[in-house]
């Protein structure tokens, strides 16, 4: 039951994604580019930060 | 008396314009240190690492210190509108006051509320739920410059409402219409995205100030690698939306762009140059120091390479036409205001598409009166009215230039850290450091000069084609405006004080967990910042 609901609430999420690609997409292409863009934005500095613990693990064990 | 008192009218533009860059400064970071400390948070879920706690907690505090002094600057201008440009409102109120409604919910009841929940929710709320709840504030301050700006996008093109003669004021046609407007959708990614710049910027030197000082390294060092890889993307990202909305301007807006171009003369060839510098004057219509850059310009603005640019002197001459429809769009609103027939209507419908022209033409008319206009007084006053339909342009084009400068000294200072940071020699590059630290104004100076690019370049109207913005300032004495003028200039200077104060002190103080070089729970003590010179030593 718990794996069916956690199905349907990732089912809605991605209607809901879906739906918002749409609308943004054919009326609003510059808010769907800052939706898009800003979380490109985040992921690439949170990527940047998860890349300075890799590095300095590497470092840490004399590589 | 006149209807239209010109000292006025530039004093109620002295002072919101004041009121307006005084609380931008506060803005820009607001949009931009809530993004990050969303990523900074992210990690610290990702990586489970105290130490982006710890970052997340630090930035948010000087976050909190701009938050709370920047919403106190934002809420006169919105008193602005009723007091000073009670005109304006009267005439755009029913369009302009919606979306303004909306940021107010945005920003007072979304906003403060999850602010509140960041700060004091870090032992109450789970990992999850707080990463949450920050990307929620980031969300909603982000919304909240979407309204405003939206607004701002109806003044620049007034799409989803028209005139309505019977009451004398814009009435709403289509919600869509305004919130889907090209220019705000344009206008509010370029800007928001600006706001991102400012906050890594901020960041990135407090950061370099840490790495100068031997303060705070394993801290400094993660802050400024995220904050450097974030502000270089979002720098690109500004200048490319830039170019989206120059694109815009050059089909909605042809004064603006001529004047953010220096242009006098309609663009016939390719070979265009554009200007990188030139000394425009108003006075005599032409440029001198002139330094251009051939083949650029007409790429550059139509994205072609054959479409002409129209000059400003082109321009003038063209709304000739639009000032004579005007004045007879008006004549006839009068008429139909006292007799309500259907010919004044059908008279007015023809040309109401010129009516601002018409009110534009109004402060060359004997006794600011259309009617009073003789036929042997009309092409003087057409004429008049015809240099008055262009921007300042010395103005619009040097804070255009400012600007975009500001943006590619950004890119290179952003694409500099953000490689030194990822090969690990940072601290080798105490002049890059030390540039860090005195460039975190800059792309707050560089919003400013975005703004004063957009509203100078919309000029003389305040809501482009239909509200000059002379007609839209409300009567008062000019010893009324001075003294309020000078009561926000104080005022204003007092919060700025304030912030800088206590920005100043919270960032010496800098994140109290990593003081005395102790090692962050979660963190380890890492080999790298143990090791003397450390920084000078490369990643492979």
């Amino acid at each position: 039951m718990k794996t069916f609901a956690k199905f349907l609430g990732l089912a809605v999420v991605l209607f809901v994604a879906i739906a918002l690609a749409v609308l943004c997409g054919d009326y609003g292409p510059w808010y769907f580019a800052w939706l898009v863009g800003t979380t490109m934005i985040i992921l690439i500095a949170v990527a940047g930060g998860v890349l300075f613990e890799t590095q300095l693990e590497t470092l840490k064990n004399g590589g | 008396m006149p209807l239209i008192d010109p000292t006025i009218v530039d004093l109620s533009r002295l002072q919101f314009a004041l009121t307006a860059l005084y609380h931008f400064i506060f803005v820009p970071l607001t949009l931009g240190m809530t993004i990050l400390l969303a990523a900074m948070e992210t990690t610290y879920v990702i990586t489970g690492k105290q130490v982006y706690k710890d970052m997340t907690q630090f930035w948010g505090k000087l976050f909190g210190i701009n938050f709370a002094i920047g919403v106190a600057t934002g809420l006169t201008m919105e008193f602005e509108f009723g007091t000073n440009w009670s005109m304006f409102s009267h005439f755009v109120g029913d369009v302009f006051g919606t979306p303004l409604a909306i940021e107010g919910l945005m920003a007072f009841f979304m906003e403060s509320t999850f602010i509140g929940l960041m700060f004091f929710g870090w032992d109450r709320l789970s990992r999850p739920a707080h990463l949450a709840v920050t990307y929620l504030v980031a969300l909603a301050s982000n919304l909240s410059a979407l309204w405003i700006l939206i607004a701002n996008g109806f003044m620049q093109d007034p799409e989803g409402a028209s005139f309505n003669p019977d009451t004398m004021r814009m009435q709403f046609n289509s919600f869509v219409q305004l919130v889907f407007s090209p220019d705000a959708q344009a206008k509010f990614v370029h800007t928001s995205i600006a706001g991102f710049v400012a906050g890594a910027m901020f960041i990135m030197g407090i950061s370099a100030y840490y790495l100068l000082t031997n303060r705070h390294k394993e801290f400094a060092a993660r802050s400024i690698r995220m904050a450097a890889v974030f502000g270089l993307i979002s720098t690109l990202a500004v200048v490319t939306l830039g170019d989206a909305l120059g694109r815009l301007d050059d089909l909605l807006q042809p004064t603006k762009i001529a004047a953010i171009e220096g242009l006098w003369h309609t663009t016939t060839s390719p070979s265009a140059p554009w200007l990188v510098a030139a000394l425009p004057n108003d006075k005599t219509q032409s440029n001198s120091l002139e330094i251009g850059i051939p083949y650029v310009l007409t790429p550059l603005i139509t994205h072609t390479f054959d479409k002409p640019i129209p000059g400003l002197i082109d321009l003038e001459s063209a709304a000739g036409p639009h000032i004579l429809n005007g004045i007879k769009a008006i004549n006839a609103l009068q008429q139909y205001g006292t007799t309500h027939d259907a010919a004044s209507l059908a008279t007015f419908q023809q040309y109401e598409n010129d009516m601002g022209y018409g009110f534009l033409a109004q402060q060359n008319a004997p006794n600011q009166d259309l009617n009073a206009i003789t036929p042997a007084e009309m092409p003087t006053v057409v004429q008049q009215t015809e240099q008055e339909t262009i921007p300042n342009v010395f103005v619009t084009f040097w804070a255009f230039r400012i600007m975009m400068f500001l943006g590619f000294y950004f890119i290179g200072l952003f694409a500099f850290v953000a490689f030194f940071s990822l090969k690990n020699q940072l601290e080798s590059h105490k002049f890059l450091l030390r540039l860090c630290v005195y460039s975190i104004p800059g792309p707050i100076l560089a919003s400013e000069f975005g703004w004063i690019t957009a509203e100078a370049g919309r000029q003389p109207w305040s809501v482009y084609g239909w509200l000059p913005t002379f007609q839209a300032a409300s009567s008062h004495n000019v010893g009324y405006m001075v003294f309020s003028l000078i009561g926000f200039a104080l005022l204003y200077s007092l919060f700025i004080a304030a912030e800088l104060y206590l920005m100043f002190k919270f960032a010496r103080l800098g994140p109290q967990s990593h003081d005395h070089a102790a090692p962050v729970a979660g963190t380890g003590a890492s080999p790298m910042f143990a090791k003397p010179g450390f920084a000078a030593k490369s990643w492979e």
